[in-house]
C-alpha cells in the first residue's frame, strides 16, 4: 500500500500547489492574469510560479479582462491550457462578453472542432472589507450559461483537486475562490496529483431533521448553524455543493428526501440566485417529500454594502439557525 | 329540460352500472334528491337531481352498463314549484335555462363549498400511502393544518368495519338524508386489498371446513407449570404443533400450481399469524417455525404483532407464510368458516377455550377446558380424510404437550 504524504496548508496555499503541480505536470499550461507574475498575484495564489516555470508560462497582463480572457480563449483554442487569474470577480464584467459568446459555445459554434479547457480563476465573495466591486457573488449569472463549468470548493483539499479537475476539464470552467477563506484554516492537502470530480457535492455532516446547502464561503455559515442547531436537538445534513454547475442534484435529493426539509445560504442575492435554482431541483425531485416550505438565507437585495455593513448583508449562523427553526416549526 | 348524465364520479372512471332507480317517470323531485344508485369499478353511488323538476324520460333500464356521458334521464324542470324550501323566489324560467348547460359537478361545488385541506406535500404523500383520504382529515396542526400525525392516526372507516362498529346501512340512510355523508364509508386501502384478496381465495379455491375440539386442560396445566420460569403463549404452542405435524400431513403446507398440474411442497413452515390491527387485517410470518424452540416463536410472535400493532412492519415481514392461522379466541368465538390465505392451502382458526361439562373415559362427568378448532382446507388438494388425520395429530400434540418433547429440535 502507498501512503500519500500530505502538507497542511491554507486553501491559497493549495490553490498555489494545485497550479505548480499542474505546470510541473502539463507543459502546455500557462498562467495570466494581473500581477500573477513578479508580484505573485495580489493574494499569493501565484506566488513562486514565474521564478520556477519562467515568464514564457505564468506572466503577467494588462489591466484588462476583455483581453485576458479573450486571449486565453484563444490559445486554448490552439491547444494550450491558460489558467486565467481575474484579481476579483467583481471586475470580470469586462469579460463577460468573452465568456458567455465566445467560452461557453465554442465548442457549440464550431460543431466541436474547437474545444476551449481554459479555467478562469476569481476569488470571489465578501466579508474581508474589500471596496466596492471587489465583494460580488454573481455566480449565478455564470450558472445559467450552458457550456461553461462552475465550481467553488469551500476547503484547501477540494481547492487543489477541483482546481486540478478544472484544467484537466477540456472545456472551460470558471473557478470561484471563496477569498474569505483564503487564510482561514489549514487542512491536511496530498502531494502530487489528484482531482476531485467536478458535479459532485459533498455530505459533510449527516443528520436527520433538515438539509443545509451551501457552497464556498458559507460552508463554514452552515457548519455552525448546524452545531447551534444540534444543540437545540435539531440534527441537519450539511451539503457543499462544490460545483455550481452542473450541480449534483442527486446528493440534493437523497438528503431532502431523507430529512423532508431545506434551507439554502448563499451570500449573492437572493432575487435571480442560485438558491432559487435548488428550490426547482428539490421541487422537481422531492416536492412529495416536504415537510415546509424551502427556507433561504441570502444576502440583501442590495449591491454588497461599504465595510461597515458589510456583515449585515452577509448570512451568519444565527440567521441561519432561525431558517433552521423556521421549517422546523412550520 | 335537465338531461341527468352519468359523471365522471372519480378516479377517472369511464363506465357504471346503472342498479336503481329511486324515482318514476312522471314522479316529481326535488334538487338534489337521490334518482339512481350507480356502480362503478370501485364503489356504488347515488347520483342526485340537479334540479328539481318532474321526471320525464327514464332513457336507461335498471342493469344497464353505460359509458361517462350517456343522458340516464331528463327532468322536466318547468314545474319547480315543488321548490318549497327556498327562501328567495326564484324566475323559473331564468333558473332553469342555465342549469341546463351547468355541470353536475359545479353544482356539488355550491353546495358543499370549496374543501381547502391544508397540508405540506409530505403529508400528502403518506395520505397518499396509507390510502387515506386526507379531506376526510381533521387537521390538529398550526392553523388548522394536517399534519403526518393526523393522517397515521386517523381512525378512517376502514377501522370502523373491522370493529364492527358504525357499519352504515349508508344506502338507505343517504337516500333520505344526502347530506349526512359522515355515514359512507370509503371501501378502499387495506379494506380493499383485503376484500380482493379474499375474493380471489373463495372464488379460486373450494373452500372445505373441517371442525374438531381440542382439550386444552393438561396443556394450560403445562403451560401454567412453566409460568415461574417462562411465559409462553398459547399460541406459541399452536405454531409448534402445527409445524410438527405439517411435517407428517406436507400436503397442508404446499401449494397448487394448477397452470402447470403439479403440486409444490414446502420444505419449511412458515407460519401466517392473522392479526388484527386498527388498520386492518395482516398477516406477519414466522419463517421456519419447524427450526425453532417454544420460546423462540413466542419472542417472535410477539414483536411481529407489536410491530404490526404500530403499524410498522416491513413487506417482507408479511410475505412467504406457506400456512396460516387465526388466533380468533381471545376475542370469543366458537366456530368459523375461515378463508385461505391465498395461495396457501389450508388455514386453521383457534375459538374461544372455556371451561365445559366432559364426560370422560370412566364415563364421569368432568371439568375440562375445551376448544373449538376448525381447519379450512383447499378440496383440489387435499381430502378430508387427510384433513381429519392431520387435525387428528395436532390435537393429540396439544391433548399430551409432552409429545411436543419427542420434537425437540
Amino acid at each position: 500500500m502507498t501512503t500519500v504524504k500530505t502538507n497542511s496548508m491554507t486553501p491559497v496555499q493549495a490553490i498555489n500547489d494545485g497550479l505548480r503541480t499542474m505546470l510541473q505536470e502539463r507543459e502546455e499550461m500557462v498562467v495570466l492574469g494581473e500581477d500573477v507574475g513578479i508580484n505573485g498575484g495580489v493574494f499569493r495564489a501565484t506566488d513562486g510560479l514565474q521564478e520556477s516555470f519562467g515568464e514564457d508560462r505564468v506572466f503577467d497582463t494588462p489591466l484588462s479582462e476583455s483581453g485576458i480572457i479573450g486571449t486565453s480563449i484563444g490559445m486554448a483554442m490552439n491547444g494550450m491550457l491558460p489558467v486565467a487569474e481575474i484579481q476579483f470577480f467583481g471586475f470580470i464584467y469586462p469579460a463577460y462578453e468573452q465568456v458567455m459568446t465566445h467560452a461557453t459555445r465554442m465548442r457549440y459554434r464550431s460543431m466541436g472542432a474547437f474545444t476551449v479547457p481554459m479555467v478562469i480563476r476569481a476569488p470571489y465573495g465578501a466579508g474581508v472589507r474589500a471596496p466596492e466591486i471587489h465583494s460580488d457573488s454573481m455566480e449565478a449569472l455564470f450558472t445559467h450559461m450552458p457550456g461553461i463549468k462552475v465550481v467553488c470548493p469551500s476547503n484547501a483539499y477540494d481547492a487543489k483537486g477541483l482546481l486540478i479537475s478544472a484544467i484537466e476539464d477540456p472545456d472551460p470552467v470558471l473557478f470561484l475562490e471563496p477569498l474569505k477563506l483564503y487564510r482561514a484554516y489549514k487542512d491536511e492537502v496530498p502531494e502530487g496529483k489528484y482531482e476531485v470530480e467536478i458535479g459532485k457535492g459533498e455530505l459533510l455532516v449527516e443528520g436527520e431533521d433538515v438539509t443545509l446547502i451551501a457552497w464556498g464561503a458559507m460552508v463554514p455559515v452552515i457548519k455552525k448553524a448546524a452545531q447551534l442547531a444540534e444543540e437545540k436537538g435539531i440534527t441537519c445534513d450539511v451539503i457543499d455543493l462544490r460545483t455550481l454547475s452542473p450541480i449534483d442534484k442527486d446528493i440534493i435529493a437523497a438528503s431532502v428526501q431523507k430529512t423532508n426539509r431545506c434551507v439554502i445560504v448563499h451570500e449573492a442575492q437572493s432575487t435571480g440566485g442560485l438558491g432559487n435554482d435548488i428550490i426547482s431541483i428539490v421541487n422537481d425531485t422531492s416536492f412529495l417529500y416536504l415537510k415546509s416550505p424551502i427556507e433561504r438565507v441570502t444576502g440583501a437585495d442590495v449591491h454588497v454594502p461599504f465595510w461597515a455593513l458589510e456583515e449585515h448583508f452577509l448570512p451568519t449562523p444565527e440567521r441561519t439557525l432561525h431558517a433552521v427553526q423556521k421549517v422546523m416549526d412550520f | 329540460m335537465v338531461e341527468v348524465k352519468l359523471h365522471d364520479i372519480g378516479e377517472g372512471m369511464t363506465e357504471g352500472d346503472v342498479i336503481t332507480y329511486f324515482v318514476k317517470e312522471g314522479e316529481d323531485v326535488n334538487e338534489d334528491q337521490p334518482i339512481i344508485e350507480v356502480q362503478t369499478e370501485k364503489m356504488v353511488t347515488e347520483l342526485t337531481a340537479p334540479k328539481g323538476g318532474r321526471i320525464k324520460d327514464i332513457l336507461v333500464e335498471e342493469g344497464a352498463t353505460i359509458s361517462v356521458g350517456t343522458t340516464i334521464l331528463t327532468i322536466d324542470a318547468g314545474n319547480a314549484s315543488i321548490e318549497e324550501d327556498e327562501a328567495a323566489p326564484k324566475n323559473d324560467s331564468e333558473t332553469s335555462e342555465p342549469s341546463e348547460t351547468a355541470p353536475d359537478h359545479d353544482r356539488k361545488r355550491e353546495v358543499k363549498g370549496p374543501v381547502r385541506i391544508k397540508a405540506a406535500p409530505y403529508t400528502r404523500k403518506i395520505a397518499r400511502e396509507l390510502e387515506v383520504d386526507i379531506e376526510q382529515i381533521k387537521g390538529t396542526g398550526k392553523d388548522g393544518r394536517i399534519t403526518v400525525e393526523d393522517v397515521k392516526s386517523f381512525k378512517g372507516p376502514e377501522e370502523a368495519v373491522d370493529k364492527g362498529e358504525k357499519v352504515a346501512p349508508a344506502t338507505k340512510k343517504a337516500a333520505e338524508d344526502p347530506t349526512e355523508e359522515e355515514n359512507w364509508i370509503p371501501f378502499k386501502g387495506r379494506r380493499k386489498q383485503i376484500a380482493k384478496k379474499m375474493t380471489q381465495s373463495i372464488y379460486t379455491i373450494p373452500h372445505v371446513a373441517h371442525m374438531e375440539e381440542v382439550d386444552m386442560t393438561e396443556l394450560l396445566a403445562f403451560r401454567q407449570e412453566l409460568k415461574p420460569e417462562a411465559s409462553i403463549s398459547v399460541a406459541a404452542f399452536f405454531i409448534k404443533a402445527l409445524a410438527i405435524a405439517l411435517n407428517d400431513y406436507p400436503i397442508f403446507n404446499s401449494e397448487l400450481d394448477e397452470e402447470n398440474g403439479r403440486i409444490l411442497l414446502k420444505d419449511s413452515v412458515h407460519m401466517g399469524i392473522a392479526t388484527d390491527t386498527t388498520e386492518g387485517l395482516i398477516v406477519p410470518v414466522i419463517r421456519n417455525a419447524e427450526g425453532k424452540s417454544l420460546s423462540d416463536i413466542h419472542k417472535e410472535m410477539k414483536s411481529l404483532t407489536a410491530k404490526a400493532m404500530e403499524n410498522n412492519i416491513t413487506g417482507k415481514e408479511v410475505t412467504g407464510s406457506t400456512f396460516t392461522i387465526s388466533n380468533v379466541g381471545p376475542l370469543g368465538s366458537i366456530g368459523a368458516t375461515p378463508i385461505i390465505n391465498y395461495p396457501e392451502v389450508a388455514l386453521m382458526a383457534f375459538h374461544k377455550t372455556k371451561k365445559m361439562p366432559v364426560v370422560d373415559q370412566n364415563d364421569e362427568i368432568v371439568i375440562r377446558s375445551m376448544m373449538n378448532i376448525t381447519l379450512t382446507f383447499d378440496h383440489r388438494v387435499a381430502d378430508g380424510g387427510e384433513a381429519i388425520a392431520f387435525t387428528n395429530r395436532f390435537k393429540s400434540l396439544l391433548e399430551n404437550p409432552k409429545l411436543l418433547l419427542l420434537e425437540l429440535v
